[in-house]
């Protein structure tokens, strides 16, 4: 109770001290009952700051300290680093913040934002004097990662973990691995196939000692948390023997009757229900697609590696961490949509990229040989109605490499670029700038006014109203219209739901702090890697899969971790099990133990997050939040209140 | 010229100690390797640390870079030599470098220094403040900025006229004009370039008249207006300490064209000058901003709602590049361009203009091998053989590049590829 307490009051610059009175609050609480020193400072944060608070600390003999700045989120962990430096418990540190809730939240009234201050921080007074020390929970963490998604980012994280020393589980949806990066056939920019890529990458992680890699596999379930992940996953059988004759193979493809669309071609051919990997696929087996196949059994009939008596497996994994790259979808655009579905012509960037690697020769759609393309651009993205307010940012540059690869494979190919202001980031300007000299149209649509699909005379009709050279109403007539489609995420995202992993605005996954904590999410542990966060090219997804990697490494690398001891706690004198905690627990951290004879709840420590929700459900009250105890609570509604 | 020739030892030596220095190298240390970090200015934090704030989020640079900085400077597996230039690496074999590196006089003794700021009182002499951009002066013996790491004095022996004042007040006795350069041969086992990019100086483009109008500034000196530790503590233009109430943006100063020699785009203008559109109405509720630009190239995650945020505050956008800037006699700008939305030249009057200036390659890092064997691609940012699969890994095997050494890059993508350049660089370390 009677602790010797330090106060830093800080500016931050301006952020606070423009509105909030910084002298006036130090001087509000500088005599409050045991503040032994309060000084304001212009970056509490800042490396000279911090020194300064480690010499107040050992030279008061200070044991709480408390910091008035910015939200707990951005540097509560900075300053609680600071005290344990100078050799305080770091949980006699209180985190007052000023910033977000009275100089931001109240920039029209600096007196009463002042007033604020002072409450918040006589408040974090009250808090700090029943603080007390805590050590932090210290719990084993397994040397193994599991990475969701086999594409150009989950195998580069994979690679990179199993290099670095962890044991890595490569999970991948589908019976193959190499993601979107396989339908690519020229990547821009450094005209590499997508094939050449995906097979380099796959050959290092067949032979690497410490990745096993599942296809066709899914998650289950999962429990536990960071250091401590249990997960169940399901693998698809794929009815067709390991050893397999490739001529029986062919045989078996050719009698099956069933023809489904070909989502690898994005349905411009049709696939059998038994089929095999794409050449930029692996690994290279057949497989049967269990949901269209009707068991018929002519592939039996004249191929003896079909078996139809596999069955779904399910292995359990134990890892440290799970690393998320489970990627994108392209977008779909809705039927009616610049002539979707409705005019035979009209297709997406992604149909366009398999037709012009699919073709030979001449490019050929529908039986007509193709003269004019007209590219309608930010299909899907930057959407002023729809949800899509975002830039797919790839697209930009992936239409122009794809339209200079059609013009120099197909010779008198002409291309019209219908846009919204091209979006050539960085180096791949030049690629806009090769493009155009090649003699590419460009043309530009304002921003509520977009182009225009239409037929007249039998003829499919592009019209728009062109910025670049004055208002003018141009006509093209489209031999083929590719729509941009922009990178959405996710349609089947049953794997985010399961652990409920957050997204942003844009429905993509969310970061913590996009600079801060870049590939890190809410739920600790948890590292995301790729398109699955947001648009990103392949060169980015690489980045962003290798600082996934290094995140995740460092939770395990070391076999142990200390988690945060702000957990839960049941006084079991007084608890009755009621159950009723144990239901509103969001992270499944309260079980029924015997306890003397009679049933309590037990916090798992480790799943605990401290959130607070089981407290005010227990009808006995007999639960308290360590850090957040009731007296701690109370001292500071009462001190609010007194004012 | 040294004084003493010193053998250090070190896994890892990251040059260029900006965020993506600072990054790559607290990764490397996490993972208990040893690294040196070499910086040649005066303080580390790079550019970021002068920034105002940040887009899309609009946190404050300061905040985030600071806490970020001081974690670099007291990890116990990092050593950071600021003031400090590479004088060449060879490279003998895997896992061996031999680094030359000459760390130059500060003539002040950094241990002793209590950052008071009596020697800057002291001191008569004013020169132009280089981390303010120029807007204000600065003393011969100085503390470079309040947020500096290491927060310590420095004598600008250029400009001293070693008068002696700042000796006679510095009640530490930390000024030390006797102190020589002292040259290290460092071992180190894999290097990461971390040397960051220059802005161009829009002086190339004599028609924008920068440096001739003096209400004609560039995207850096705003930025300082703008930040926490600005230095009026409120936006005035330079010619006569009015506050402006007419700005304009000229975007692609220096990127995308091809006549100033640079053709790319430097991918982080158009974002960069539309925060300091949304921060200047906060801080000159009055004024009118408006945007020339050529395409708005907001890609990045948040950054298309970031623009339309701005657009729905008021900030003009226009399409149109800009021909020419005059001065009038009220000190006013007239800007003479082509509005492509209307298709006509028009000329518009602002009292301020800003000069968006673009992202220049710091041909510095050519230099770092003795044998010029770090290779640049054609613009002369560090050449990515593997750009695609392993977008760090340079020309040289055991060489890795961070940030915006290997081409323009805004800030979340820096942290990433210093991600990613640090965890090739672990393996590399791990497969000796």
């Amino acid at each position: 109770m009677n602790k010797k307490l330090g106060i830093y009051i800080c500016h931050c610059g301006g952020n606070i001290s423009d509105y909030v009175d910084v002298e006036k609050v130090k001087k509000a609480i500088e005599n409050e009952e045991g503040v032994a020193m309060a000084k304001t400072t212009m970056f509490a944060c800042a490396d000279s700051n911090q020194k300064e608070m480690v010499e107040d600390i050992k030279s008061n003999g200070l044991d709480g300290v408390i910091v008035a700045s910015c939200s707990p989120k951005l540097h509560q962990i900075t300053f609680r680093a600071v005290t344990e430096r100078a050799g305080l418990n770091k949980y006699n540190y209180v985190h007052a913040n000023i910033r977000e809730q009275a100089s931001w939240a109240h920039s029209d009234d600096k007196a009463g934002a002042t007033e604020k201050a002072i409450h918040i921080v006589k408040a974090a007074i009250a808090k700090v004097r029943y603080a007390e020390s805590l050590e932090p929970i210290k719990i084993k963490s397994k040397k193994a990662v599991a990475v969701f998604g086999a594409g150009v980012a989950g195998m580069k994280a994979a690679i990179e973990l199993a290099n670095m020393g962890s044991e890595v589980f490569l999970v991948e949806r589908e019976f193959f691995v190499g993601g979107r990066t396989a339908q690519w056939d020229s990547v821009c920019t450094s005209n590499q196939s997508g094939g050449e890529i995906v097979s380099e990458l796959y050959e290092k992680i067949k032979n690497h000692k410490n990745i096993i890699l599942y296809t066709g596999a899914e998650a289950e379930s999962y429990s536990g948390s960071i250091g401590d992940f249990h997960l169940k996953i399901r693998i698809k059988p794929s009815f067709v023997k390991s050893e397999f004759k490739k001529e029986n193979i062919e045989k078996a493809i050719s009698v099956c009757p069933v023809e489904v669309d070909d989502e690898f071609e994005f349905n411009l051919k049709k696939r059998k229900a038994i089929y095999q990997n794409k050449e930029s696929e692996f690994p290279k087996r057949p497989v049967i697609d269990n949901i269209n196949c009707t068991r018929c059994g002519e592939c039996e009939k004249v191929c003896e590696n079909i078996d139809f008596s596999q069955k779904e497996e399910t292995v359990d994994l134990h890892v440290g961490s799970i690393l998320m790259a489970t990627g994108f979808d392209p977008y779909l655009p809705e039927t009616g949509e610049f002539g979707f579905n409705a005019i035979d012509n009209v297709i997406t960037l992604s149909q366009f990229q398999r037709l012009v690697s699919a073709s030979n020769k001449e490019l050929i759609y529908n039986g007509k040989k193709i003269k004019n393309i007209a590219y309608i651009y930010c299909v899907g993205s930057r959407q002023s109605e729809g949800e899509n307010k975002f830039c797919s940012r790839y697209c930009c540059t992936t239409t122009i490499h794809s339209s200079i690869e059609a013009k120099k494979k197909f010779p008198g190919i002409f291309n019209f670029h219908f846009t919204r202001g091209i979006r050539t980031y960085g180096k791949q300007e030049a690629l806009y700038h090769e493009s155009s000299k090649m003699g590419d149209i460009y043309l530009q649509s304002y921003e509520n006014d977009p182009p225009v699909v239409d037929i007249q005379n039998g003829k499919t009709i592009v019209k728009i109203n062109d910025i670049l050279t004055g208002t003018k109403e141009m006509m093209v007539e489209a031999d083929l219209v590719v729509l941009v489609t922009g990178m959405t995420p996710r349609a089947e995202n049953s794997i985010g739901s399961l652990f409920k992993l957050p997204k942003g605005r844009d429905k993509f996954f969310n970061e913590i702090h996009m600079k801060l904590r870049p590939v890190e999410t809410v739920i600790d542990g948890i590292t995301i890697a790729g398109t699955c966060q947001g648009p990103k090219n392949i060169a980015e997804s690489v980045n962003s899969a290798l600082s996934a990697a290094t995140k995740s490494f460092s939770y395990v690398s070391k076999g142990e971790l200390e988690l945060e001891p702000i957990v839960a706690e049941v006084d079991k004198d007084t608890c009755t099990w009621c159950g009723i905690c144990s239901e509103a627990c969001p992270f499944d951290a309260i079980k029924k133990v015997d306890y003397n004879g009679k049933a309590v709840a037990v916090i798992n420590n480790s799943n605990c997050k401290g959130c607070g929700m089981c407290l005010p459900v227990c009808p006995s009250d007999s639960i308290e939040l360590i850090a957040f105890s009731n007296k701690e609570i109370e001292s500071m509604i009462k001190l609010l209140a007194k004012d | 010229m040294s004084e003493k020739n010193t053998s250090l030892a070190f896994d890892a030596l990251v040059v260029g100690g900006g965020i993506a220095g600072g990054e790559a190298a607290l990764n490397l240390a996490t993972n208990g390797f040893k690294v040196l970090v070499v910086e040649k200015d005066l303080s580390v934090g790079g550019k970021m640390i002068h920034l105002s704030k940040v887009f899309p989020t609009l946190d404050c640079s300061a905040c985030i870079t600071t806490p970020k900085v001081s974690e670099i400077s007291r990890h116990p597996l990092i050593t950071i030599f600021t003031e400090t230039e590479v004088k060449g690496i060879v490279k003998n074999g895997e896992n061996d470098f031999d680094a030359k590196v000459v760390r130059k006089p500060r003539y002040v003794i950094a241990e002793d220094c209590t950052g008071c700021q009596l020697c800057e009182e002291a001191c008569p002499v004013n020169v132009p403040d280089q981390y303010q951009y120029g807007l204000v002066g600065r003393k011969a013996a100085y503390i470079p900025f309040s947020i500096a790491s290491p927060r310590v004095a420095a004598i600008d022996i250029e400009n001293c006229t070693l008068c002696g004042a700042c000796e006679r007040a510095c009640p530490t006795k930390c000024i030390d004009f006797t102190q020589k350069p002292v040259e290290y041969s460092v071992k180190v086992r894999t290097v990461v370039v971390a040397t960051g990019f220059n802005l161009f100086d829009p002086v190339n483009i004599p028609r924008y008249g920068f440096g001739e109008y003096k209400n004609v500034i560039t995207s850096m000196q705003m930025e300082r207006q703008l930040a926490p530790t600005r230095p009026f503590h409120t936006i005035l233009r330079p010619g006569d300490g009015k506050m402006p109430d007419k700005i304009a943006y000229v975007l692609c100063t220096g990127s995308r064209d091809a006549s100033v020699g640079n053709p790319i785009c430097s991918q982080i203008c158009c974002m960069y000058s539309i925060k300091q559109a949304q921060l200047l109405m906060g801080a000159l509720p009055m004024a009118d901003i408006t945007i020339y630009y050529i395409n708005i190239r907001s890609f990045g995650k948040g950054f298309e709602e970031f623009y339309e945020q701005a657009k729905g505050m008021g900030v003009n956008f226009v399409k149109g590049k800009i021909g020419k800037i005059t001065e009038n006699a009220k000190g006013n700008l007239i800007l003479r361009y082509e509005d492509i939305n209307e298709n006509i030249l028009k000329e518009a009057e602002h009292d301020m203009v800003v000069l968006s200036v673009g992202v220049l390659p710091n041909t510095e890092s050519e230099k770092l091998f003795v044998d010029k064997s770090l290779q640049l691609d054609e613009y002369n940012f560090v050449k990515q053989p593997e750009q695609l699969v392993s977008p760090a890994k340079t020309s040289i095997k055991g060489v890795f590049v961070a940030g915006t050494a290997s081409g323009p890059m805004d800030i979340p993508d820096s942290i990433l590829s210093a991600g990613s350049a640090s965890s090739e660089a672990i393996s590399y370390l791990n497969n000796k």
